[in-house]
């Protein structure tokens, strides 16, 4: 009945990481995330995950649920830094078995290409678990409001974005009660190749789109009949406020960051 | 064919700060040959407690049994063929482009050849009164139409037993009775049929066997005139008339259905002139 936890799920706790504003969140996890980019040192990744794991617990969220998040992305994780252990041919030759060869510069890259998705993954991770979906795309909209003056209908992509994030447990619920009840006539979803596979996931697929078009409709139906008429004139129940914690915790990242380049 | 839940417990989201305990333990026979209404409030545990007779729910604990033995040694397939689980607003799950081919979905998967399947849609269609849509897309037709499509396409496996949950709900009056005509004619031809229904007057109508559930567990299960007539809150329109005029008027009797209570109150009505 309940959506296993999944990346980009919110985890609703109180903690200093939940209370920031949502603006200070998103800017720092894209210095963080650019940050991860340019660091090329052992001690820069050392110095940006134990900020991270501090972040973690900073934000309450127990550490095996946090490590279940990252849970989806460790095949490509591995897959890609296997990939550049074993075909990289830099540096001494560290190791011979057959045709494969270990050197040590790949295995530095793979170590470090690994690091890197795997922190990127987590700081990602940490924004969508401390801060709650309307609040990410509040913190969006007031972003990217700048740009409405250059007519970018940043208003309609946060509302989107919220709808789209508030549609994702119930059409998850959906999908559940049609594969039931396609199973319930005889409909396998386990047997065969993948394609027979695909083509037995129709009778699913074809009612859920026509139930989120449906849904789509009525939505819009509600919204207009309760007056809503886009950007114009609206007000937000929940303004956000920038305080002076919001501002220290942007510093720290930028500082984090550039500490970490220099590294 | 007859399934018996025994001492069947059922927690949703075990071990989580989620968790629901939907039944607590409910033992319940659903015979051969006989039309069960299952009542009970929302969240009273009736939709968990029909998964079960197929054994789409596995129940946390207890067993499900049919004809004595243990349901899950029998193979998947074959027990969603023999119990026919209708699932509320069943509609949502139509799919193929037409009335015809969603229908013949479910006798195909049993493996049917293909001038069985034909028969059998064709059959079904007919039972349901709705042999004239077969050519049509099922997302063209009206609400009660779409009804009637669904509820073929499980009952084209020719199950033993049919389970219905709420197949009443949201539809005209018309349809409404169409529905329960099919349930008599099903039991008629030894189908049981297990309705689910927040609406008493149609169980009243139809069942032979009523079980009253409520958080989870079997408050009551009988005759309907004992438990209608038993349960002041779980009772139809024909016995809220009926139970006020038994204390001056005992010889009025128990009557449940609409024409049975039409006899005793017209008897009633005569004896006084």
């Amino acid at each position: 009945m309940t959506a296993g936890r999944t990346l980009g799920q919110f985890y609703p706790v109180t903690s200093l990481l939940h209370g920031l504003d949502p603006r200070a969140k998103i800017l720092g996890t894209a210095a963080l995330a650019v940050g991860l980019f340019l660091v090329d040192s052992a001690a820069g990744f050392l110095l940006i995950s134990a900020v991270v794991v501090l972040l973690v617990a900073a934000s309450r969220i127990p550490p095996g649920t946090f490590v279940g998040f990252l849970r989806p992305v460790a095949f490509i994780v591995a897959l890609t830094a296997l990939f550049q252990v074993f075909f990289s041919r830099e540096g001494e030759l560290l190791l011979e078995w057959g045709f494969v060869q270990v050197h040590e510069g790949g295995l530095v890259r793979g170590l470090f290409l690994a690091s890197r998705i795997l922190l990127l993954v987590s700081t990602a991770a940490l924004l969508t678990a401390t801060t709650a979906p309307v609040a990410l795309a509040d913190g969006i909209e007031d972003l990217l409001s700048p740009l409405k003056k250059v007519r970018f209908p940043a208003h309609e992509l946060a509302m989107m974005i919220t709808i789209a994030l508030r549609f994702i447990p119930t059409l998850h619920e959906e999908a559940q009660k049609i594969t039931r009840a396609q199973a319930a006539r005889g409909a396998d979803f386990s047997e065969g190749g993948p394609i027979r596979r695909a083509h037995a996931l129709l009778p699913v697929l074809v009612p859920l789109t026509i139930g989120a078009f449906r849904r789509a409709d009525e939505l819009a139906e509600a919204m207009e009949s309760r007056g809503y008429r886009g950007d114009e004139g609206r007000t937000r129940y929940r303004e956000l406020r920038f305080r002076t914690r919001d501002a220290l915790a942007l510093c720290a990242a930028a500082l984090v960051v550039f500490a970490g380049i220099l590294l | 064919m007859r399934i018996e839940l025994e001492n069947v417990r059922h927690v949703y989201a075990s071990g989580t700060p989620f968790e629901v305990e939907a039944l607590r333990g409910v033992s319940l026979p659903v015979e051969p040959e006989e039309v069960l209404g299952i009542v009970g409030g929302t969240g009273s545990g009736k939709s968990t407690l029909v998964q079960h007779l197929n054994l789409l729910l596995v129940p946390t604990s207890g067993r499900v049994l049919v004809d004595g033995a243990d349901a899950r040694t029998i193979r998947g397939g074959e027990l969603r063929g023999r119990v026919g689980l209708v699932f509320q607003f069943p509609e949502a799950a139509l799919f193929a482009p037409t009335v015809e081919e969603d229908v013949a979905f479910a006798p195909r998967r049993l493996g049917l050849s293909e001038g069985e399947v034909h028969r059998r849609v064709g059959e079904t269609l007919g039972l349901l009164g709705a042999s004239h849509l077969a050519g049509r897309s099922p997302f063209a037709l009206s609400g009660g139409e779409k009804r009637r499509v669904a509820i073929a396409g499980v009952l084209a496996m020719a199950p033993e037993v049919l389970v219905l949950d709420e197949p009443t709900a949201g539809l005209d009056p018309a349809t409404r009775e169409d529905l329960l005509g099919v349930v008599r004619a099903l039991r008629e031809e030894g189908t049981s049929v297990v309705m689910v229904s927040h609406d008493l007057d149609e169980v009243a109508e139809v069942a032979d066997r009523v079980c009253v559930l409520e958080n989870g567990e079997v408050r009551a299960v009988g005759a309907p005139e004992e438990v209608f007539y038993s349960h002041p809150t779980t009772a139809p329109s024909t016995v809220r008339v009926v139970r006020p005029l038994r204390g001056p008027h005992p010889e009025v009797g128990r009557p449940v259905r609409f024409e049975e209570t039409l006899a005793a109150l017209k008897g009633l009505l005569e004896g006084r002139v």
